[in-house]
């Protein structure tokens, strides 16, 4: 399953799955097809900050859920938490799981529940001004994911969003994960702090790693003023769970706490951003990639077509 | 054109249309000089020839008016009417955008100006109207032409690259990153300054500043009461049931001190204080003795005050 014609060049993925994936594309799908046991542990980070970490986690987060997979986002930025707001959950969240540590809450009580996705639920590590206890290192995270594991129904996706940097705060995030989606935009120090973060993610095991371009501008691209997809998967040698094009859009959907994928009708950015949930739900990637905009034939017309 | 002429060397004020009278007019202080002047004789007469030569000239200038509104009368046409019309609309155009100006300058950048302008939604945040979407892959927004490698998108038509990326340039990668980047995430957080405990690796300590938000000064429950609080699927929290259990104990020992006849009826029915914040609506006290093995969150602190209160009542 990918966003251009997954039969461009076929990858060495599990041909099965695939082949089921490739017959069912024609006929115009309404869900993707889950792969893997269930939770899937999913990290996204970057190294780098600004990149869109935390839009991507609430965009993917939201998607999944109207998809009706069951997905708990983690927000493990300690200091500096924001995807709260990106969900439009800000003044709902009075519990993190620094009270589940504590024993103020149980983790259920934590889970703050979105609205209008029944299926999304938001966790966050610890309020803004207050500390973790340093004891318990990167374990947190290993227990709330095991948990939610155990839990009597447990979700489909644990998305953490990681904080940007790789200090103590990366390293407890990425503990519990099992993938990876490494978020970067096309330049060279997002690149360079893209491939060290993958360095470390695959260090510590975790193989799947996929990378989603973000802030893409065809017009620079075409212009050669700023890298295509293809040069950044060149460059980092992981295969492309999406490209998501520049878009106003974001920034208004920060505001108004809706992640973009929910805009009706939708925005480039949302529709590059739904694309990517379903290849992570499928464990796919990108076999094409959409490199320019094509000047349109002109349609040759008769002498009244100029009265048309 | 003498009316004209009279008109612009008179003051602005008398070219106005004569109004009723208000009860003041500008004339007592002229008929206050005449009636001075009949005590002083000559000099009394100068000023009643020059206030003449006054009423004169005022007489003369309303004489001069009819004539101008006559003229204004017999040269107003439909473009005079059309240029007063698009003066007075010019006026309120401008009047408009200095009132608007004004109020945007009073609440620019505030939150009401933002959701008036739509880009932020007051008391509706998160709370989003579900769109069913399609296969975002097959849409009316998207089209795909597999034989031409194009794609159709927002109504713009997009060159189709395939993907380069083999497998073995991926494993070419992973090889390069792993000499690289030789990492052993840190499974062991010390704050700066601390010593190295004994039995720990150096290689799997991470070392955190004092200000970091993983470096709190110390922690009240241990490593393996915060795991069970994490596995804890129902039931009260850890330390909601413990504050609960020692201000039970707190409360028995004040019946102790006190001695009250109804001790022992009070012990049964006594219900749950609430004096602190936490929230004790959902304690049941079926579950207690079933939800948590560990309960012995802070039994010094618990012990200290019990004691303390009880020397309390004693002194008292």
């Amino acid at each position: 399953m990918a966003f251009a014609p997954p039969r461009l060049l076929p990858l060495p993925a599990p041909a099965p799955a695939r082949c089921a994936v490739s017959a069912r594309h024609h006929g115009g799908r309404t869900a993707p097809e889950l792969s893997g046991p269930t939770p899937r542990v999913v990290v996204v980070t970057s190294g780098k900050g600004g990149v869109g970490k935390t839009t991507t986690t609430a965009n993917l987060a939201a998607s999944l859920a109207r998809l009706s997979l069951p997905a708990v986002a983690v927000d493990a930025d300690a200091g500096l938490r924001n995807l709260d707001l990106l969900l439009g959950l800000e003044n709902r969240v009075h519990l993190t799981a620094a009270d589940v540590l504590a024993g103020d809450c149980r983790l259920d009580q934590a889970l703050v529940r979105h609205r209008a996705l029944q299926d999304l639920h938001l966790l966050c590590l610890s309020k803004p001004r207050s500390k973790l206890p340093l004891a318990f290192g990167s374990k947190t995270l290993t227990w709330v994911a095991d948990a939610l594991r155990r839990a009597p129904n447990p979700p489909a996706f644990i998305l953490i969003d990681c904080p940007a940097g790789v200090d103590a705060g990366f390293v407890t995030a990425i503990a519990p994960a099992e993938e990876a989606v490494l978020v970067t935009t096309p330049d060279i120090t997002a690149l360079r702090d893209a491939d060290r973060v993958a360095g470390l993610l695959e260090c510590d095991g975790i193989k799947d790693i996929k990378i989603i371009v973000n802030r893409v501008r065809p017009d620079l691209v075409k212009g050669e003023d700023m890298m295509s997809a293809l040069d950044v998967q060149e460059m980092l040698g992981l295969p492309l769970l999406g490209v998501v094009p520049e878009d106003t859009e974001v920034i208004r959907s920060t505001n108004r706490g809706v992640p973009l994928v929910l805009n009706d009708p939708p925005t480039p950015a949302g529709l590059a951003l739904e694309q990517a949930t379903w290849r992570l739900v499928e464990r796919d990637a990108m076999t094409a990639v959409m490199v320019e905009e094509q000047e349109r034939p002109k349609k040759k017309g008769g002498f009244f077509s100029f009265f048309k | 054109m003498a009316p004209a002429s009279i008109a612009i060397s008179l003051p602005f004020r008398l070219l106005l249309p004569p109004r009723p009278f208000r009860g003041r007019a500008t004339w007592p202080r002229a008929i206050r000089a005449t009636a001075s002047g009949d005590t002083s004789g000559v000099a009394g007469g100068e000023r009643k020839v020059a206030l003449e030569r006054r009423v004169g000239d005022l007489k003369a200038l309303v004489a001069s008016v009819p004539p101008a509104v006559a003229s204004i009368q017999r040269n107003i046409g439909p473009n005079f009417v059309a240029g007063f019309c698009l003066g007075i609309a010019v006026l309120a155009a401008v009047a408009r955008q200095v009132i608007i100006r004004s109020r945007e300058r009073d609440n620019r950048g505030s939150v009401a100006d933002l959701v008036r302008r739509g880009q932020l939604k007051s008391g509706q945040r998160g709370t989003a109207k579900l769109r069913t979407y399609d296969d975002p892959f097959n849409n009316p927004l998207v089209k795909i032409d597999e034989d031409a490698s194009t794609a159709q998108m927002f109504g713009k038509e997009y060159r189709l690259a395939p993907v380069r990326l083999t497998k073995e340039q991926q494993e070419l990668h992973q090889k390069r990153r792993s000499r690289a980047y030789q990492w052993k995430r840190p499974t062991v957080f010390l704050r700066e300054g601390d010593s190295l405990p004994p039995h720990v690796d150096p290689d799997t300590v991470r070392w955190i500043p004092a200000n970091h938000p993983f470096a709190a000064a110390s922690s009240e429950v241990d490593e393996e009461t915060a795991k069970q609080n994490v596995y804890q699927k129902d039931g009260v929290p850890s330390r909601v049931k413990a504050e609960h259990e020692a201000l039970q104990a707190r409360l028995e020992a004040s019946n102790d001190v006190t001695k009250l006849p109804s001790n022992s009826s009070m012990q049964h029915n006594e219900r749950p204080l609430r004096l602190s914040g936490k929230p004790f609506g959902n304690l049941q006290s079926s579950e207690f003795g079933s939800e948590l093995e560990n309960q012995d969150i802070e039994p010094g602190k618990h012990s200290c005050d019990e004691s303390l209160q009880s020397n309390r009542l004693e002194g008292q």
